[in-house]
């Protein structure tokens, strides 16, 4: 079995942007310049298209995933007269939205203040995309606050005197503008500016929809790699970057970071590629690859297509972001061994560029070109190049692969036809640029591997260096995608995600039934069946949530009664609610209970540790231990622990304390403990007891696979009734059985009682007046130090550099209380403060009188 | 034909002598063969390039061309340009070209 990354997901977005095309495109920009009473420029608008025309265009359709490129080979040649039934606007891959949604889009993209609204239609906006749900309460608040707004004459105003860039509506009508970033640095213009928030706010989209629609937790992303076509930084650093991370912190990315490559057209699959090995080598887990589209290319063969009376069909911005992630044995693979690539020197001949990205690597693997079953070069959709005179151009790259799989006497000079309807795709993709290469196949690709319609296929990327004017030569890379070996009987599940689907039955008549939701798992859905077979071996009945809704089925369950319980690999419980584990000890096998493993039972520390107490009780009688031993970890907080819990036993609360097997006794548990058992629950904080459960779960396999023990536990809070098993992404099959089976063991001896039971002994012992000591103590030593409150946020572009980043957090207080807004920052060279530019010189005199500067 | 080509066209044109010029075509298909073999004799008819109004009349020719085949190495020919003749309609192709050069070619016999 190997262990080649996966596509896990990807996403594909357009944005309608008619108004765009006159103002961006430079098909119609360089016509203004050069010929500016055209016809051409007259005729144009009159060829545009309505929102609902775009949206049931079927190549549209095709690329956010509600119709197939069969359907679109289906459809008679031209396609753009013709109709999808059922059009939506909300695909299986990602989405199309409309002009002004995309504005709002760039706006909240911005955050450099550089895009204005006139307010009214700021409202608007804000309405449309509280529809589309994209965007938290606060970005979308954005939109309507004072400074994101300015009244129509002052939008006049900056576009007339300020160069700034109007943003436009029904070909006319301006309803926001982006203002220049910079008065005199053409890189941060606001056509500069314009281009690049476009390509942000599109991969914005693209980013938001990817978690969306393949239900992946966006702080789980840890690197996004962009690979559009356009370059940001000032003058002094033209290319500088990062769209990569500027799009993911919009997109609510919290733990990624990123980086942007180039390549031209080949820069999406260049870019796969780079995600592939990051994964492959381990580096990084979860690399998502992006890319927002293009004003520029906006109506780019906008005069064929008038001249020929055709509408305009470049009026759209496309995007797209493909999810690459460890092998899950069910997604379909990158076969990272398997690379075509154009050389230096390979030449430019067709004949030596396709043999280099398609005959050279299949050569090399022992493969024939009629093993690949898909190829995907560039899938230009021949409704916009045929009349442009480009003809169909996947077509074309078909026949050249056939050309070479005949002169390498593969196939029949006389099979080249059917090659290419074998091999071929009709092409779907809107032409911009980087856009159409390869990767749009990568979601339909995804569900043929799953569905087992498709096992290969090769995804190619070329690119024209020679538009950069820095190198003639021509580029390329390519790369193969198999069917996941591992998916076998998985391909059902994935299916009909949306029905329960796989129920393993007990021989137990006690009517138990434990909900299994698989998200996230790190091990795939066979692991889980295997567990839920063990776990109906020792005769618990337990159904398996799988698919993007696992959670909601999983809940949907639990508020039926079908299930009593539910495993899962994480809950937002409440603060107060956490969860106790339970491990086998190594040293002899003895089951330990660790409290708390995950959640929050007290924000105080010390009264965490006495509320994990009594839930570590909970669980352990509610498991069967009849007279629960308690043993405090030795570790911060314990001996506070240990006096409120004696306090408690000496006021009639029966707890019974556990001897450490150390020579010097005691209630506190040395680390030698942990590994004896040396009493039946060990209390801790739960950062420290998830971190003893991993390790007392996964010590025998190196780390990666959980195999021993019972999982995180169930969560426990006083009031709380509703039994949730937490276990983690690594838990493998005999932890995860182990997790149902203790959930069936708490159900059949009525823990909800038991923890009522503890509950009431605790508060008569005088529990909640021993807590209130310990908080009322901390409140005292708090209350001294008055809180500095930052005054308005002004828009920082500077940087005061040469602080200790020790005293940094204390240097921007400084200037807050001296009412100068301040944020702390990591510049190249080391810890910065950034301020507004008119600010600059009374910042550095505050911060010098400070002594923070010299 | 790329604004950038034109330009060179002409300049090695006035450099060499319009009668001392071959340009040799690599284009996929038939009406592109005959857009730029119109641009290098008759001017550029799209009217955007350096080329435009200006007839050279040059001799062109497309690779696939008998005329032009028959003088390349053959197992050069086969590795450069072998896998394209088969995808490319040559026909078409050269009876494009025949057309522009009876119509507009200056310097064939």
């Amino acid at each position: 079995m190997n262990n080649f990354p996966v596509i896990k997901g990807s996403s594909y977005v357009l944005a309608f942007t008619p108004d765009m095309i006159m103002h961006s495109g430079t098909t119609q920009t360089t016509e203004k310049v050069v010929n500016p009473d055209s016809e051409y420029l007259r005729e144009l608008p009159k060829h545009y298209r309505t929102y609902e025309e775009v949206v049931s265009y079927i190549p549209n359709q095709v690329y956010i995933g509600n119709a197939t490129y069969d359907d679109l080979g289906n459809t008679p040649f031209p396609f753009y007269d013709k109709k999808w039934e059922n059009a939506k606007s909300d695909g299986a891959f990602g989405s199309i939205v409309d002009e002004e949604e995309f504005y709002g889009t760039m706006h909240i993209s911005d955050v450099f203040e550089l895009v204005l609204f006139e307010p009214e239609f700021a409202k608007r906006v804000k309405e449309k995309l509280e529809k589309r749900k994209f965007f938290t309460e606060a970005q979308l608040e954005k939109l309507i606050a004072d400074k994101s707004t300015a009244s129509r004459e002052e939008l006049e105003r900056l576009v007339n005197e300020e160069h700034a860039e109007g943003l436009y509506i029904n070909l006319t009508e301006l309803v926001g503008v982006i203002k220049r970033a910079h008065d005199v640095d053409v890189n941060l213009s606001a056509h500069v500016m314009l281009e690049n928030l476009v390509a942000k706010a599109s991969n914005v989209i693209a980013l938001i929809e990817l978690v969306k629609k393949n239900n992946i937790k966006p702080e789980d992303i840890d690197y996004v790699i962009d690979c559009c076509e356009e370059a940001c930084g000032d003058m002094n650093q033209r290319g500088g970057g990062n769209f990569a991370k500027a799009s993911a912190e919009t997109a609510g990315y919290t733990n990624a970071t990123g980086s942007d490559i180039r390549g031209f057209c080949a820069g999406p699959a260049h870019a796969m590629i780079h995600a592939a090995s990051l994964v492959h080598s381990g580096t990084f887990k979860n690399v998502v690859v992006s890319g927002g589209g293009c004003t520029a290319k906006l109506g780019m063969n906008g005069k064929d297509h008038v001249k020929k009376g055709l509408p305009v069909l470049e009026d759209c911005v496309a995007s797209f972001a493909i999810l690459v992630s460890e092998n899950d044995g069910i997604h379909p693979v990158i076969r990272t061994d398997i690379v075509g690539s154009h050389k230096i020197g390979t030449g430019s001949a067709p004949q030596m560029v396709i043999t280099a990205l398609v005959g050279e690597p299949l050569t090399r693997a022992g493969l024939k070109f009629t093993d690949i079953d898909k190829y995907a070069p560039e899938l230009q959709n021949p409704d916009i190049t045929k009349p442009a005179g480009a003809g169909d151009v996947p077509e074309a790259n078909y026949k050249m692969i056939a050309a070479l799989a005949v002169m390498k006497k593969e196939i029949e000079r006389s099979q080249i036809a059917d090659f290419v309807k074998k091999h071929g795709m009709t092409g779907w993709a809107p032409t911009q640029g980087h856009i159409p290469s390869g990767v749009p196949y990568l979601g339909h690709l995804i569900k043929e591997c799953l569905d087992k319609k498709t096992k290969r296929a090769m995804i190619v990327g070329k690119g024209s260096l020679f538009l950069g004017r820095l190198t003639n030569l021509f580029d390329g890379v390519s790369f193969i995608v198999e069917a996941n070996e591992g998916s076998g009987s998985v391909e059902h599940d994935i299916e009909s995600s949306n029905e329960t689907v796989f129920k393993a039955k007990g021989t137990s008549t006690k009517g138990i039934n434990v909900a299994y939701a698989l998200e996230g798992s790190e091990h795939g859905s066979q692991e889980a069946r295997l567990a839920l077979k063990i776990a109906a071996s020792k005769g618990i009945d337990t159904v398996l949530c799988d698919g993007a809704d696992a959670h909601s089925q999983m809940e949907k369950l639990l508020g039926s009664g079908e299930a009593q319980a539910a495993v899962t690999m994480h809950y937002p419980f409440p603060i107060g609610v956490s969860t106790v584990g339970k491990v086998i000890t190594p040293a002899k096998g003895k089951p330990m209970y660790i409290a708390n493993t995950t959640g929050t039972s007290d924000t105080d520390r010390v009264a965490a540790l006495v509320k994990n107490a009594i839930a570590g009780i909970i669980a352990a009688k509610a498991d069967g231990v009849e007279r629960p031993t308690v043993g405090i970890a030795n570790i911060d907080g314990a001996r506070a622990c240990a006096k409120i819990l004696r306090t408690l036993k000496d006021n009639g609360y029966d707890i019974e304390f556990a001897d450490s097997a150390r020579a010097d006794g005691g209630v506190e548990m040395r680390g030698n403990d942990l590994l004896m058992g040396s009493c039946d629950v060990m209390v801790m904080d739960a950062l420290t007891g998830n971190l003893m459960m991993k390790l007392f779960s996964s010590y025998t396999t190196g780390g990666q696979y959980e195999s021993v023990g019972y999982g995180y536990g169930p969560g426990i809070g006083e009031g709380y009734d509703k039994l949730i098993m937490i276990v983690s992404r690594a838990s493998g099959a005999p932890v995860v059985a182990g997790a149902v089976e203790y959930a069936a063991n708490l159900i059949a001896n009525d823990w909800k009682a038991i923890a009522k039971a503890e509950y009431a002994a605790a508060h008569k012992a005088g529990l909640d007046a021993l807590l209130s000591e310990i908080s009322s103590a901390k409140k005292a030593d708090v209350e001294e130090e008055a809180e500095v409150v930052a005054p308005p946020k002004e828009v920082c572009t500077e940087a005061i550099a040469g602080i200790e980043v020790m005293d940094l957090e204390d240097a921007v207080k400084t200037l807050w209380k001296a009412g100068v807004y301040a944020e702390s920052g990591m510049g190249c060279t080391g810890p910065i403060i950034q301020i507004a530019p008119a600010r600059l010189e009374q910042s550095m005199d505050i911060l010098r009188k400070a002594g923070y500067i010299e | 034909m790329d604004l950038e080509n034109q330009k060179r066209v002409l300049n090695i044109s006035e450099e060499h002598g319009a009668e001392n010029v071959v340009i040799l075509l690599g284009a996929a298909e038939a009406e592109a063969s005959g857009l730029a073999a119109e641009t290098v004799t008759a001017g550029d008819p799209t009217f955007a390039g350096p080329l435009t109004g200006v007839q050279l009349g040059l001799t062109v020719y497309h690779i696939c061309e008998d005329e032009v085949k028959s003088e390349v190495d053959p197992s050069v020919y086969e590795e450069q340009v072998g896998m394209m003749e088969m995808v490319m309609d040559v026909d078409s192709i050269h009876e494009e070209m025949e057309n522009i050069r009876k119509e507009y070619c200056k310097y064939l016999g």
